[in-house]
């Protein structure tokens, strides 16, 4: 049987926390974590196939680069970008698709760009990954600050507390998570022979420190931090960051000079998402 | 990879850094082409966002001189396919990237750069 979901607090910095329990274990799984990643969403798949071409998009927190050879049935019509804190993953990225792809080796919480540079901007399954409220929010800031302020579209997609039946997870729930989401450790297991393969028996980490039998090892596991989040949460952090900016939220209205509208938002196969549009007049 | 589209979106973000931070002048670039397919109605797209002054810098920077100074009133098939073989077909593979204003050195490695900073460096 799988392992299964357990609650964790962050007791550290929260950046030398995702530091451990995030970047670190991406390093490691990479290349096993990638051949299990391949299908997009659907609604990840039609916000990319309508945009126009000629745009050019930063996919933050890129992972293996799923997403860059998208739109399949246009793929240079558009230009995505993509930028991780893993090293790893972003050299399985650089050949997404078979076509070499830009990647950038980053962190979701900088802006390494001039301001407004993006025409769309997504970040998909990468906010759950931070450690606080205030860090998932500036990441959404970053986001909003990266596209043009005349006409730049934003997706997020982050894990929910409600899972589908579908999900193998099932997530520790009580009146208090349901409300403000829950710290959770998901347990990533690397087969023997993957370990072999990727190479990552040999890396420091605790599971490990003696491997003289195969036999009779367990299979190493890895646990990576993620906030579930609760309903409703992804639409606060949205709100929290067009204020912080000093940004409208809401449709384009007389009196106001620029702003971001929620286009949709709602619940997709275990998570939150959230399109989100920018306007000025 | 970072080509010369990426380049053209980069800017540094040490902490303080806010003025004259772009474009990023480019170091000891090992450069390497490599075909991309055309698609003439991309570049086309893409122009009008372009910062077409740090395009041609940074291609003279790397030894192509074949952008005019000024942004061209009439965009051909022949420009297009200029256009396309600077941002999309000159690869650096190795090399750094320097802020113009601060000083501070991304490294490029592999084709791909290193635009994270050191905590004190975070704005």
């Amino acid at each position: 049987m799988a392992p299964q979901v357990t609650a964790t607090i962050v007791d550290d910095d929260p950046q030398d926390y995702e530091s451990q329990h995030v970047h670190a274990v991406y390093d490691e799984i990479a290349p096993h974590f990638s051949s299990t990643r391949y299908k997009p969403w659907p609604i990840i798949a039609k916000f990319i196939a309508d945009l126009p071409t000629g745009w050019v998009g930063l996919d933050s927190g890129t992972g293996n680069g799923k997403y860059l050879p998208l739109p399949l049935e246009r793929p240079t019509d558009i230009w995505t970008i993509g930028l991780d804190r893993s090293r790893n993953l972003l050299k399985i990225a650089q050949t997404a698709g078979g076509v070499q792809r830009e990647v950038v080796w980053g962190d979701v919480l900088d802006k390494p760009w001039r301001d407004g540079a993006f025409d769309y901007a997504i970040s998909i399954a990468t906010i759950h990954h931070l450690a606080t409220h205030e860090r998932r929010m500036a990441a959404v800031q970053r986001l909003v600050r990266a596209v043009n302020p005349a006409h730049g579209r934003i997706l997020i997609y982050v894990w929910a507390i409600e899972q589908d039946d579908l999900s193998k997870r099932s997530i520790p729930q009580s009146e208090a998570t349901r409300a403000r989401g829950e710290d959770v450790f998901v347990p990533w297991v690397m087969s023997k022979e993957l370990q072999s393969k990727s190479g990552a028996k040999n890396a420091a980490s605790p599971e490990h420190s003696h491997t003289t039998s195969q036999a009779i090892d367990p299979p190493q596991v890895f646990n990576r931090y993620y906030h579930m989040f609760a309903r409703g949460e992804l639409t606060d952090l949205v709100r929290g960051a067009a204020k912080g900016l000093s940004i409208h939220l809401g449709s384009p209205e007389d009196g106001v000079m620029e702003g971001i509208e929620i286009v949709q938002d709602g619940w997709e196969r275990s998570n939150y998402y959230v399109e989100l549009r920018r306007w000025r007049k | 990879m970072v080509r010369l589209i990426t380049h053209n979106l980069l800017a540094c973000h040490a902490k303080g850094c806010t003025t004259n931070n772009f474009p990023l002048r480019l170091q000891d670039a090992a450069v390497e082409l490599r075909d991309a397919e055309f698609n003439a109605e991309f570049v086309r797209g893409f122009l009008p966002r372009l910062e077409w002054k740090a395009l041609v810098g940074a291609a003279r920077e790397l030894g192509d001189k074949s952008l005019p100074e000024e942004m061209p009133e009439m965009v051909d098939e022949e420009f297009l396919q200029k256009l396309h073989h600077v941002l999309l077909e000159i690869h650096i593979d190795e090399g750094a990237m320097v802020c113009p204003n601060c000083g501070h050195v991304y490294p490029i490695a592999n084709g791909i750069p290193n635009m994270l900073l050191a905590e004190h460096e975070i704005a």
